[in-house]
Formats: C-alpha cells, structure tokens, sequence
C-alpha cells in the first residue's frame, strides 16, 4: 500500500537525480583535463562561448554526431577538438565526416557501404574534384539546387570549417607555436602570420584591460601585435597547452590550462563565467535528458493500459512531471545564457513548442485525470524535442539575432505568441490522434472519457485560436514598426494565417453543428499538417523576409509527417469498429 | 404566386445566406486555399505577383499555356474577403442580442471587421517609396520603387531648371501628350516596360529612333518581372514636337545615362528616364550612417541613419537617429531603415498608409474581446464542474 503511494515520486525523483549525475564533468582523458580546456572562452559567431560548444557543435556539422568511436575508444567534442588544434596527424585520420549522397561518394572513388563515416585522409587527394563541383553548385540558387549540388556544397563547407579549426591556433603543418614565437623576427613567419589571421575559426585571446569588449584576438593576430611590441600574455601559455597536448605531457597542459584559466578570471571574469555556465549547459544536455524521460513517463503509460493502472499512471504522470522540470531548467538556462526570450530561431522554437504542448498537456490531466493528457503531452515533448536535435544539426544553436530581429519586446511578445498556438494546434491534433487510436484500436468503451476527449480537444483549439491570432497580429505591428507594412503576405505570416483560419474553420464549423466529435478530431489531426507546414514549410520556398530558418533536409520528413496525419484522419474518419472487424474474435 | 411575394421570398433567402455560418466557413475554406496557393506561387512570381494575382484580385485568372484568352478560374482574395465581410455584418445586425455571454464574441468580430478593413485600406492606399541619402546629403524627394519617368529639363536659365515629367503609365497609353507649361508635346512612338539594350548589327531594322544614341543601338522587348528584388528596364522611343515642328525620334531608358539633348528656340532640353521621384516639402540630410557587425562575423548588429530633418514651411529643424524597428514618423509618412550601400549611402523605405492605425486598434479589440470570452467561459465552465 505505501509502494503504491510513493512509487511515483520516487519514480519522479530517480530521473532528475540520473539527469545530475549525467552532468557531472567527466574524467580526465589521458590524464588531460579536457574538460577544464573545454570550459575556456573564445569569441566565435559573435559571441563568447567555452571551446566545449565550438567542439560539440563543429562535430555535430561535420559529422551528425556528439561523439564517435575511433581505435577502440569513444572520443568526445572536446578531445577530438585538442587533437584537431595541436594533434593534426591524429585528428586527419578519424572518420568525421559522414556522407550519404551515392555520388558525392562516387566523386571521391568511394562505394556506398554501411559505413558512412570518412577522415579527412581519405577525403584531401580528391578536394580538387570536390572543390570543382561545389563551385558550380554555389553559382546556382539555393532553392534550385538538385540533391547531389546540395551534397556537395554541404560537403564543401565542412570541409572548409574542418580546416579552419584545424589552422584556428597554429598552422597544421606547424612545428608547435612555441618554435613560431622563438623565429618571430623570421620574414617566413610574417607570412605565416597572415594565414593564421584569415584562417583561424576562433579568437581564444580576451581583450586586456583598456580595450573594447569585443577586441578578442586570434592568435595570429597577437602574434602581428607582438611584432609590433605589444605581448599578450595569453598566447604564451596558448602555445603551451598546444605544445604539451603534441607530446602527451598531460601534467604541463593541465598546468597552462589552469593558468589561462586565472588570466580569464583576472582580465575578462564575465566571459569565463559565462564560458563556465554554457560549459555546464552542453554537459547536462537537458533537452536530451528531457526527451529521454519523456519516453520513459511514455512507455509507463502504455504499460498502465494493460496492467497496475493505479500504480503505472501516476508513475507516468510523475516521469512526465520530472521531464518537464529538466525541460523547464534547460529553457529557463537558455534564456539566461543568451539574455533573450525563449524563442530566437527555428530550434528554440521546437524546443519551447514542446515545452508549451508538455505544459498544456499537464494542466489537462490535472483536469480530468485520465492519463490522456499524460500520453500526448510526453508524446508532443518528446516529438518536439527529437524535432529540435535534428535541427540542432546546423551548429550554434545561440546565434546572434540579426539586426531587425533584434528586439527582445517583440522576441517575447510575438514569437512566444506564435509558437504557444503552435503548441496548442499541436496538442490538440495530439489529443485527436489519442482519440482516434482508442476508438480504432482499443474499440470504444467508455463514453465519458470520449466526451472528456472532445471537451479537451476543444478547449486547446480555443487556446491556439486565441494565441496564434494574437500572435499573427502583433507580428503585424512588429512588421509594421520595422518593414512599413502590417501585412506583407510574406510566406511565414501566411503560415500563422492559415493556422488561424484553420481554427476559426473548426470552430464556426462546431458551432454551425456541421461537425460532431469525429468531425472536430479529424479537422483537428488537419491541423497539424497545417502547423507543420506553416512552421517548417514556408522555411522551405526560401522566399520572403523571414527566410532566416531556411532549410532543404527536412523535406522528406516533412511528406512522412504529412501523409502519416493523412493516414490517421482516414483512420479518425472511417466508421468506428473498422479494425474490430478484421480482428478474430475472442 | 405573385411577383412581389417571391421578390421578397429572395430577399430574404440572400438576407439568411448573408448571415448563415455556412458563408463563413466557405469563405474561410476558400481564403486557406488563396492564402496556400499564393504562398507556393511566390517562388516563381514573387510575393507581389502572387500577392496582386490572389489576394488583391476579385477573380483570379488563369492563362493556358499558349493562349491569349484568359479564364476565371477561382474567386479572389479581395472577393473573398469582401463577401466575408459583409457575412459578418449581416450576421452581426440578424443575431446581434445583446448578453454577457456573447460580448466578447461581439467584440473580437468587430475587430475581424475593423482588420479586413485595414488590409483593404493599404491594399488601395498604401504608397511605399524610398528616400536613398548619401552621408552629407540632402534630399527632398521620395524615389519609387517600380515605377519610371519621362524626364525633359530646361536648363537654359542658369541656377535653375525647368523639369517637365510624364509618368510611364502615361507613356504606356501612347499617343501625344501635351507638356504642361512649356511648348512641347511628347508623341509616343513605342513603349517598353521591360527592355535590354544591345548593339545593332547588319541584319537588323533600321531603328526607330531617328536621333542620339537610339539611332545605333538594338532594343528588345523583355517580359515584365514582378519579382521584387528584379527591376524593369523601362524604355520608350518619344518625338518631342513643338509649334508643328519634330525634333526626332529618341530613346530613353532607365539603362541609358549620358544626357540628350535638343534645342528649341534657343532652349536646350535634356531628355531621360529615371525612377519616378515625388518631391516634399521637407528634407532630410544624412549625417551619419552606422552599419555594426557582431566581431568576427558578417551577422548585421545594427544598422542606424542619424538625420537632420527640415521644413521651412513649419520652421523645423531637428536631429533624428532612424533605425531597426524605430521609424520615423512625419506627416503622414512613416520612414523606415530598410538598407544601404557601402558605408555612406543609407537606404529609407518610406510609406504612406491612411489606415496604418486600423490593425492597432483591431488587434487591441480581439484581445479585449478573446479575453473576456476566455474568462467567462472559463467561469462558467468552473461554475459547472463544481456544481
């Protein structure tokens, strides 16, 4: 009896505590404390972030993944970033870069095998080919491009951000920047000064004291400024961390690391601190936690159905609680990290629509209490949340906003509007999906759950109504404020356009009594199809002011998404007992 | 049965069609269906064509290919939009009762009608221009974005000119247009709203163009681009003619820009195309362009024009910083940071719109109305489950 009473929150509390413990820093790599080199700050896309981000999202680019398995050992972003700067040899040989396309495979005398991961090795002796081709795929407008000028091209510029890491702290072919820095007077390395200022992908130089916020040095760049007798006094120990990493000497590198760590604190304490916070957001990826919870309270709930409801729901409903703390800290940590609202670009925005839907979801089950609104809220956070990994694909997930979107009244305002009627029009084709799989499947049983369903349903069609409408139109006065019109016809505003007549379809059409609860569900899967379209759809045309989520990959998943709703509205359509029918009798 | 009794029988069936919720939905099933169609259609005609094609249109017009004859093929936005207008006034005034219960419904359709209202306001009246100020400039006119003109100046007098223009629209009717306040006329040999220009070769016409440099280059029609970043090469070949007598057939072009020129009775005239220019009673002087980038990046941070603003007319004169969502505002006008060019040239997009406030005070009244609705239904439905 007490088991049942406190399985759930026990059940609750386990998962935030493995979330923790998931975010504890890791243990030194051959004696390397990567992690504390992973935490230093640098100005990279506008921005100071720990080298740990500049690792974790390089390799997300460059290879779809966090991490990858080479010689028998699982490398993380962080090492595999220290043996691109001062290990080159090492780095040239494991296989980042992944390629799917059969004839960029074909381009570079390579089969489609089940490996799909390349070194830059094996890529270097065909980058004339390559180099060829993604040049005359560039000349041509990016909507138009077929999928092998995409491939290509995607190739090409991870090629290119490899080797610009590659060369961010000293040439690759260089003997160690500490030999650089003993030959400065040497007309060579004035030369070599250059490269490393074009190439470098990052600055790891704070400003000293006296100049701008922004005046963050490559090493290049303080190599040119010591020529001219200015030493900063970071890049000696720069060049140590880099010279101790290339000959294994972990004790030294640990030492320089330390001590470039109290230079951060001394010159520029706010960077490090803010290195230091991202450093421990990358670590606790809590939207990949959350998402691994929200299958968990999932999978509880479907359990429940069959077996110990009265335990298994409230377990459920606990995990899906638990989710929603870790997704909450995540977002709320986003929020601080970046200084701006919840909603920024095309990712925050599958991550906060998740968060909404979960939210929504909770409060439902708060109401009526039968474990649906558990099922579609985990279903909706953890589908949004898998949605927003795959778009985290692109790199730095915390860009700098562009200059007319600069405005965090209307970032919080309009945008949060937008994507909590993205959410509800979401959740509610979530609850219609719920509803039509019961009634198809499980066969209808109970009618009051059904009604409780539709009272459900509709209440969040209201809610998206009210938010997306509201939403729509300030957008309108934020494109009123910055462009000169309220109403452009833009593809993104038409998007939330047809979201809110779709709703105001639903709901006239209820009212007019055209529709009863099959009606309104199946209208309601629609609109799904119609959020999706309008929320990644649009990024597709690659037309019109709002083209700053613009993406191609997505297609194929998007047709998937679309004809699976189509599929379950016939389903929610045909006449109940359609599949009892074909299934033997008991 | 008679006539006046199935007369008003109709009347009163339209009347209950008006109102019906049926007009409603189809109204809004066929404006998801323009709205759709003509976001896909922006990628080949780009957002003005599509928007002019399906929204601002009564009827949207279908063209086979190869064929000159045009076909109704779907209602359009302003149709649509109308019809579903006038289904909410009816309805308003057929079942307007007046109930807590239904006032915020109430309010938030009176908004829907204030919005559609708005939107027909600027898709009638809205004018947008541009205003492209070099830094230590001063401008007082207002440049289009589209639309040409047929320039002639008299630059006899020394300190100031005569300018004389005729806007292409009018150019594209043809025929002799008269210049007001001069002794010319503008005959009208042919008219090119998009053209490239080329070099003549052996095998080709004669040109029309009698006199400058038209009478040696080759000009072809092009189709006209609705594209908005595509600009139209507007040409014309013109006669100017005063008191009977020609002075030849000449081209212009917005392509062409060394001056023309001809002499009449002792008057020189220039003739050119430019971009059609309207002039204002104020101006605005650039002194300073800001463009930011974030370090390290292209990523635009900011972008800013720091304006001095005059009217004599009202003895103005003041400092203005115009930039990203910061308009000015100035009778009538607002002027927006839209662009540059280079480091010194700003680019203001400038727009007139009567009914630039109707969306506010629409937005403000769905919500007020969204609001109470949500709130006592939401009572009423706390009041049901604990009773």
């Amino acid at each position: 009896m007490k088991l049942t009473k406190y399985l759930p929150w026990v059940a609750g509390l386990l998962a935030l505590v493995a979330t923790l413990v998931l975010a504890l820093p890791s243990a030194p790599v051959r004696g390397f404390d990567l992690n504390a080199f992973g935490g230093l700050p640098v100005l990279e896309g506008g921005r100071v972030k720990p080298l740990n981000s500049i690792a974790r999202n390089s390799l997300l680019v460059i290879r779809s993944q966090q991490s990858f398995r080479f010689e028998g050992r699982t490398i993380q972003p962080d090492e595999w970033l220290a043996d691109l700067l001062f290990r080159p040899q090492v780095a040239d040989r494991q296989p980042v870069f992944v390629i799917n396309d059969p004839d960029v495979l074909g381009l570079i005398g390579l089969q489609q095998t089940a490996d799909r991961y390349f070194s830059f090795e094996t890529i270097i002796p065909h980058i004339d080919a390559i180099e060829r081709q993604a040049q005359a795929a560039h000349a041509i407008e990016a909507p138009k491009r077929d999928r092998f000028q995409n491939a290509i091209e995607n190739l090409y510029s991870r090629l290119l951000l490899y080797h610009r890491l590659r060369n961010s702290i000293q040439l690759a072919d260089s003997p160690g920047l500490a030999l650089e820095l003993a030959q400065m007077g040497n007309p060579e390395i004035a030369a070599r000064q250059e490269s490393m200022i074009q190439l470098a992908f990052f600055r790891p130089l704070p400003p000293l004291a006296g100049q701008g916020q922004d005046a963050w040095k490559n090493t290049g760049e303080a190599m040119r400024a010591r020529s001219m007798g200015m030493l900063h006094p970071g890049l000696g120990l720069v060049a140590q961390i880099g010279g101790a990493y290339a000959i294994g000497d972990a004790q030294r590198f640990n030492q320089a690391v330390t001590d470039l760590r109290g230079q951060h604190l001394a010159l520029q304490p706010g960077a490090q601190h803010q290195a230091d916070s991202e450093l421990r957001f990358n670590r606790a990826q809590p939207f990949y936690a959350g998402m691994v919870i929200y299958v968990l309270a999932l999978l509880t709930l479907f359990t429940s159905w069959a077996w110990k409801r009265e335990l298994l729901q409230p377990t459920a409903f606990a995990l899906l609680l638990a989710g929603s703390v870790v997704h909450t800290i995540g977002l709320a940590s986003r929020i601080i990290l970046q200084g701006r609202p919840p909603v920024t670009n095309l990712y925050s925005s599958a991550v906060f629509v998740g968060w909404g839907a979960v939210i929504l979801g909770i409060v439902l089950e708060r109401i009526y209490r039968k474990g649906f609104g558990t099922a579609v809220a985990a279903a909706a956070g953890f589908g949004s949340l898998i949605v927003a990994h795959h778009l985290a694909a692109d790199g730095d997930t915390m860009e700098m906003m562009r200059a007319v979107l600069d405005s965090n009244f209307w970032l919080a305002t309009h945008v949060v509007a937008i994507t909590i009627g993205y959410s509800g029009t979401f959740l509610a084709g979530a609850i219609a999906i719920g509803y039509t799989l019961r009634k198809q499947i499980v066969g209808e049983s109970d009618p009051e759950t059904t009604k409780a369903l539709s009272g459900m349903a509709f209440g969040v069609i209201c809610f998206a109504l009210l938010f997306s409408f509201v939403g729509t139109v300030l957008g309108g006065i934020w494109a009123d404020q910055s462009w000169g019109r309220f109403w452009g016809w833009d593809p993104k505003e038409n998007g939330a356009l047809l979201i809110v007549l779709w709703n105001a379809i639903i709901l006239h059409a209820r009212l007019a009594g055209y529709v009863r609860d099959r009606g309104i569900m199946a209208m309601a899967i629609f609109g799904n199809i119609i959020t999706s379209l309008s929320w990644f759809g649009v990024n597709m045309l690659g037309v019109g002011l709002h083209s700053y989520g613009f993406m191609d990959k997505a297609f194929w998943a998007l047709s998937g998404f679309i004809a699976s709703q189509l599929i379950l509205m016939a389903l929610c359509l045909a006449p109940p007992m359609f599949w009892k029918r074909v299934l033997p009798a008991k | 049965m008679n006539l006046p009794t199935s007369l008003s029988q109709l009347g009163r069936r339209i009347w209950t069609t008006l109102a019906s919720l049926q007009l409603t939905i189809t109204c809004l099933a066929l404006l998801i269906a323009l709205v759709f169609l003509c976001t896909i259609a922006q990628v080949e005609m780009g957002t003005l064509g599509a928007v002019n094609t399906y929204m601002r249109s009564w009827i949207v017009w279908w063209a086979p290919k190869g064929y000159a004859f045009q076909v109704p093929v779907f209602p359009g936005g302003a149709l649509v939009g109308f019809v579903l207008t006038l289904n909410l006034i009816v309805a308003l005034i057929v079942r307007f009762t007046f109930s807590w219960k239904k006032a915020g419904l109430w309010i938030v359709h009176l908004g829907l009608i204030l919005l559609v209202a708005g939107e027909f306001v600027s898709g009638s009246m809205q004018v947008e221009h541009r205003m492209i100020i070099r830094e230590g400039e001063t401008v007082n006119f207002l440049e289009s974005y589209r639309d040409t003109e047929l320039v002639i100046r008299d630059v006899s007098d020394p300190g100031y000119e005569n300018v004389f223009t005729v806007p292409a629209a009018r150019l594209a009717k043809g025929g002799v247009i008269p210049l007001k306040g001069s002794p010319l006329s503008v005959k009208v040999a042919r008219y090119y709203k998009n053209s490239a220009m080329g070099p003549l070769a052996p095998e080709d016409h004669a040109p029309l163009a009698t006199r400058g440099v038209g009478a040696t280059v080759k000009v072809t029609e092009l189709q006209v681009e609705s594209a908005e970043n595509k600009m139209n090469q507007t040409a014309a070949l013109v006669e100017p003619m005063a008191g009977g007598q020609s002075y030849g057939v000449w081209l212009v072009s917005t392509m062409l820009g060394a001056p023309q020129s001809f002499i009449h009775e002792g008057r020189t005239y220039i003739l050119s195309m430019r971009i059609q220019r309207q002039y204002l009673p104020y101006s605005l002087s650039l002194k300073k362009f800001r463009h930011d980038v974030y370090p390290g990046t292209d990523i635009p941070k900011n972008f800013s024009s720091l304006v001095q603003l005059q009217n004599p007319t009202r003895g103005e004169d003041r400092e203005v910083l115009i930039y990203m969502n910061q308009p000015l505002r100035y009778q009538g006008r607002t002027f927006y940071q839209s662009g540059f060019e280079g480091d010194t040239i700003t680019i203001l997009q400038v727009v007139q719109n009567p009914g630039w406030l109707l969306p506010y005070i629409s937005c403000v009244l769905v919500t007020i109305g969204l609001l109470l609705h949500f709130i006592l239904s939401l009572r009423r439905s706390m009041a049901r489950r604990s009773a």
